[in-house]
């Protein structure tokens, strides 16, 4: 039974599919990898999974049919996500912005915190920013973290939540390839940690090396799936990378950017 | 994509709920029109609907040139009517109060005693022509206007576009790249100056004004007639409108705006300058609105310094309803508003319209326009234009409070100490300081925490005010009940009032609450029903039989002024409540909520894929924030021993929102710094005994420091001492390199 499951997931903007019917699933631990050229509807899948577009289509994940929640509901029941641009949050602290997606709000304890604000437990958000090399920056705004920094943050964040799965959306753009190379090690030891990752990166060198399985987009639609070395050997891959160098038989049709 | 949308027409929900409305408009039309006299109450009002029209275009050419929604629109057309004032009547062009650096000289020579010593004064009007006086039949003495018409009507023109070069030059060019509320917060500094020097040099009371176009009965088809000077005026309006719209639909310059209102990266990329676009703009929105302004005062026969001001509520909802962009339906919108105005007024005389106390339900007018803009904005959610700019900035630092506990507690001692010791003026100072801190805290909470701007928050107050008065004395409920009921009353509204914000924000937010302020305020307060002439009265609150009402006697403890009012144990009272206040403000920033709140003000997609439910945390926001105005309200009420519709409302909302800003919107220490400047409170005191600077000089003062702030502090008077202080530590400690806490660019704009 898979965690995380799709079935015709669509997404359309004004009459252009950006995601055309996609079926993919993500197991439990398991490090699945979505690629594709620019403008295959890659973001855009993690944001319909999120609930931060709308979509047709069935989205189950835990056993439960989730595409009619909110994105916060989504992300209670353990759908976590990262973003292309970090979008942490800047007036907070590291470790604040990593307590906020560990913590819930509830009216009486934010009434019993009016009168004495509880010392909430921040041990295991240290854990976790120390497991990815953060554990200095926790009192730190993030607008004072390098680029690479800021990314980790998002990761860390994400992570607080405790999520089943994290949907990660190009987190490593931006990094060069040493910092790239430690990150997909991280990624790799949460995925050993039990929990599920959903993938997005440019960079094919470490998608290819450390998912478990991927899936290819391009115009929306999925073009391949396999394990890497089936994805490494796969025609319409190549072509999608490399351009219309072979003769093809998939419909380009006139979308993209 | 987005840079092409709005070029493109497309059938978005606004452009059909325009349509719809104008459907329901025609069809209510031929309805009426059966009636003579509801026909006559429509006609009548397309003058109104012409001056509410040409503010909305005044507003709508803001915001394509500057990305600004110019609250200030309606007192810019007050403002020139001003203009062309004292022009025709007197001759003389006023000019508002310039500082004079002599005077500090002058003062310091006064307090050595040399009180007959005096220094050049900068003057305050320019004459420019003299009047005459001429013998008019029956031997009266009559004065003659001093200019004629043409002549007052170019300078006044002149001086409008001016006053638009300066306040792009000065205030909105700096602030272009700032966040909504800067810019929100720097037309609210424009309206108040503007209001402020008025109000200085001609007072609040209304002048009465000659008409400018001819006024003869016009007889229309159905027994209708008009005075002519209102077909001009919507004559004029319409040509204007049409004008605009050629001008942006067909020229280069218009087509660049546009770009530039849709993203002022890719109008750069083209070549444009959306820098002179913005300039243009400006000299153009003030002379509408001051060219209107002049025109449509005879309408009423007098003009006075609120009520054009205050059509900017209708001149919004019309604009809104084009998205800020269109012009046409911008000038149908504000001749519809215009003419349903003055039917609504006509229908709720009628006998079998439902009554309040006998008497016609006041401020149906005003609730239309709160409707129109709760409606569109609704529909529209997410759709609303958001200016794409270069960069974004984020809203002020809210720092988490350090030593609040013992902090607050040392002061409010102190503070207490001082409230038996003092002379009676300064005790009622202290007094109003604390209330005002009370409300600026609501402020911190709603606007600093989560970024929600408010222009309604001495409404709530009012709102508990009005309850406490009405429902808790009326019953006889004890003390610390019945303003606490009164709060409660205030988080209802409150709550009510944040609902549409879960889908609106930034500056149409503001938008909704001062259209809700102005509802309120002439719903409520001025309904007779609540409040008669001289407000609702407040019995003075006492405790286990301890009598501590401002106007309460006591007895001396210590010090000095024994029995002589107010009351300091009520100052204490007071001091006590605000203390108990501001540590629950503290506990919130430090606590999950603080958290979460300034999660969602940073960033909402972000806040939502952290599971934080950003409706949640706004409506909690809302509630809170009301609840403490409310105890504001109380408190205030206690404060007079009544509460009336003056006090509380859009205006002092504004003013209020002002205060906290220049404070400092995003910490408890702001809102305490906030309090102290309120008018009446201890900085006004100060200025008026010790520097000898008139009370009417304050809203002026607050008004220009807000623009100030705005452009070069966002933090706040307590933000640039805690800047300072942060500053001077760093200075005293600087072996020891540690982590610099400060943003970079509040490093930036200490180091300029």
């Amino acid at each position: 039974m898979s965690l995380l499951e799709t079935a015709g997931l669509t997404v359309t903007f004004g009459g252009k599919r950006a995601v055309d019917s996609l079926n993919l699933s993500v197991d439990q631990g398991q490090l699945v990898g979505l690629i594709g050229p620019n403008g295959a509807g890659k973001t855009t899948t993690i944001d319909a999974l999120t609930g931060f577009v709308p979509s047709q289509g069935r989205i189950s994940f835990d056993g439960d049919e989730i595409s009619s929640l909110s994105s916060t509901l989504r992300a209670r029941r353990g759908l976590g996500r990262t973003w292309q641009s970090s979008e942490l949050f800047d007036d907070l602290t590291v470790m604040e912005n990593l307590q906020v997606a560990a913590e819930r709000l509830r009216f009486g304890g934010f009434l019993r915190d009016l009168v004495k604000p509880r010392n909430d437990d921040v041990s295991e958000l240290r854990s976790i920013l120390d497991s990815l090399d953060l554990g200095e920056t926790a009192e730190q705004l993030p607008t004072e973290l390098s680029h690479g920094q800021r990314k980790l943050v998002g990761v860390a964040r994400a992570l607080a939540a405790s999520p089943k799965l994290v949907c990660m959306d190009e987190p490593a753009a931006g990094l060069d390839t040493e910092e790239s190379q430690a990150l997909g090690r991280r990624i790799r030891s949460v995925v050993e940690g039990g929990r599920s990752v959903l993938l997005i990166d440019h960079d094919m060198g470490l998608v290819l090396t450390i998912c478990d399985y991927l899936y290819v987009l391009d115009f929306g639609q999925l073009i391949a799936e396999g394990t890497p070395a089936e994805i490494r050997n796969n025609d319409q891959v190549i072509t999608a990378y490399l351009g219309e160098r072979h003769a093809t038989t998939e419909p380009h049709g006139s979308t993209g950017d | 994509m987005t840079t092409t949308s709005a070029l493109r027409r497309q059938a978005t929900p606004g452009r059909i709920l325009a349509l719809g409305a104008s459907l329901l408009g025609v069809v209510l039309l031929v309805v009426i029109l059966a009636n003579a006299d509801q026909s006559q109450a429509i006609a009548l009002g397309i003058g109104g609907g012409a001056l509410i029209a040409a503010i909305a275009l005044s507003v709508t050419l803001n915001y394509q040139g500057s990305g600004v929604v110019n609250f200030a629109a309606g007192a810019m057309a007050m403002y020139g009517g001003y203009i062309y004032y004292g022009l025709r009547v007197n001759g003389q062009l006023f000019l508002p109060p310039i500082p004079n650096p002599l005077a500090l000289v002058e003062g310091g020579v006064h307090i050595f005693g040399a009180k007959s010593f005096s220094l050049p004064h900068i003057p305050v009007f320019i004459t420019l022509a003299h009047t005459s006086k001429g013998v008019a039949a029956y031997g009266t003495v009559i004065t003659q206007p001093a200019m004629p018409v043409w002549a007052a009507l170019i300078i006044s023109m002149l001086v409008c576009a001016v006053m638009g070069l300066i306040f792009h030059f000065l205030i909105f060019r700096p602030l272009r790249h700032a966040p909504v509320l800067a810019k929100v917060v720097a037309s609210v500094g424009l309206f108040i100056i503007m209001q402020a020097v008025i109000v200085l040099r001609f007072t609040s009371s209304a002048k009465s004004v000659e008409p400018i176009l001819p006024q003869r009965p016009v007889h229309l088809p159905r027994g209708i007639s008009l005075p002519s000077d209102q077909l001009f005026l919507v004559g004029i309006v319409i040509v204007v409108a049409v004008a605009l719209w050629a001008i942006f639909k067909f020229t280069r310059f218009g087509l660049a705006t546009r770009a530039a209102a849709e993203n002022e990266k890719g109008a750069l990329v083209l070549g444009y300058n959306p820098d002179f676009l913005a300039g243009v703009n400006w000299v153009a929105s003030t002379c509408l609105a001051g060219f209107f302004g002049i025109l449509a005062a005879p309408i009423n026969q007098s003009i006075d310094p609120i009520t054009i001001t205050l059509l900017i509520v209708p001149a919004l909802a019309a604009a809104l309803l084009a998205k800020f962009n269109g012009f046409i339906v911008t000038l149908m919108a504000g001749l519809g508003i215009g003419m349903a105005t003055s039917w609504i007024q006509l229908i709720s005389n009628k006998s079998w319209f439902p009554k309040s106390g006998g008497a016609a339900i006041p401020g149906l007018t005003n609730a239309l326009p709160f409707l129109i803009i709760i409606l569109v904005l609704a529909l529209r959610g997410k759709s609303l234009p958001t200016r794409g700019s270069i960069e974004t900035v984020r809203l002020p630092f809210a720092p988490r409070p350090r030593r609040a506990v013992p902090t607050s507690i040392l002061l409010a001692l102190g503070t207490g100490v001082l409230l038996f010791v003092v002379t009676p003026n300064w005790r009622l100072a202290i007094v109003n300081s604390v209330v005002g801190m009370v409300i600026c805290l609501s402020l911190v909470v709603l606007t600093g925490y989560v970024g929600q701007i408010s222009l309604m928050q001495m409404a709530l107050a009012g709102i508990s005010g009005f309850t406490l008065s009405k429902i808790a004395d009326a019953h006889h409920i004890p003390f610390p009940i019945g303003p606490l009921i009164g709060a409660l009353a205030a988080v209802v509204i409150g709550l009510l009032a944040g609902i549409p914000a879960l889908r609106v924000r930034g500056v149409n937010l503001a938008v909704v609450t001062f259209a809700a302020a102005v509802t309120i305020e002439n719903f409520v307060f001025a309904n007779p029903a609540w409040s008669g002439l001289k407000g609702a009265n407040i019995a003075p609150p006492s405790l286990f039989g301890l009598h501590f009402g401002p106007n309460d006697p006591w007895t001396k403890v210590f010090g000095s002024g024994q029995g002589l009012l107010p009351n300091p144990w009520f100052g204490v009272f007071c001091l006590v409540v605000v203390v108990i206040l501001i540590l629950g403000v503290v506990n919130i920033r430090r606590s999950r909520v603080g958290r979460h709140m300034l999660a969602v003000r940073s960033n909402e997609r972000a806040a939502a894929a952290a599971g934080v439910s950003v409706s949640g945390t706004k409506i909690l926001a809302f509630g809170v924030a009301a609840f403490i105005a409310g105890i504001g309200g109380a408190l205030s009420g206690y404060r007079f021993g009544s509460v009336t519709a003056g006090y509380f409302g859009a205006i002092p909302s504004m003013i209020f929102l002002a205060f906290a800003y220049l404070g400092g919107i995003s910490s408890v220490s702001g809102a305490v710094v906030g309090g102290i400047i309120v008018s009446g409170g201890i900085l006004t005191t100060v200025m008026t005994n010790w520097i000898h600077i008139s009370d009417q000089y304050t809203l002026l003062l607050a008004g220009l420091g807000l623009i100030t702030m705005a452009i070069f502090n966002p933090e706040g008077v307590a933000g640039a001492f805690r800047d300072s202080a942060a500053a001077l530590r760093r200075r005293m400690s600087k072996k020891d390199e540690t982590v610099d806490s400060t943003p970079p660019e509040i490093n930036a704009e200490l180091a300029s």
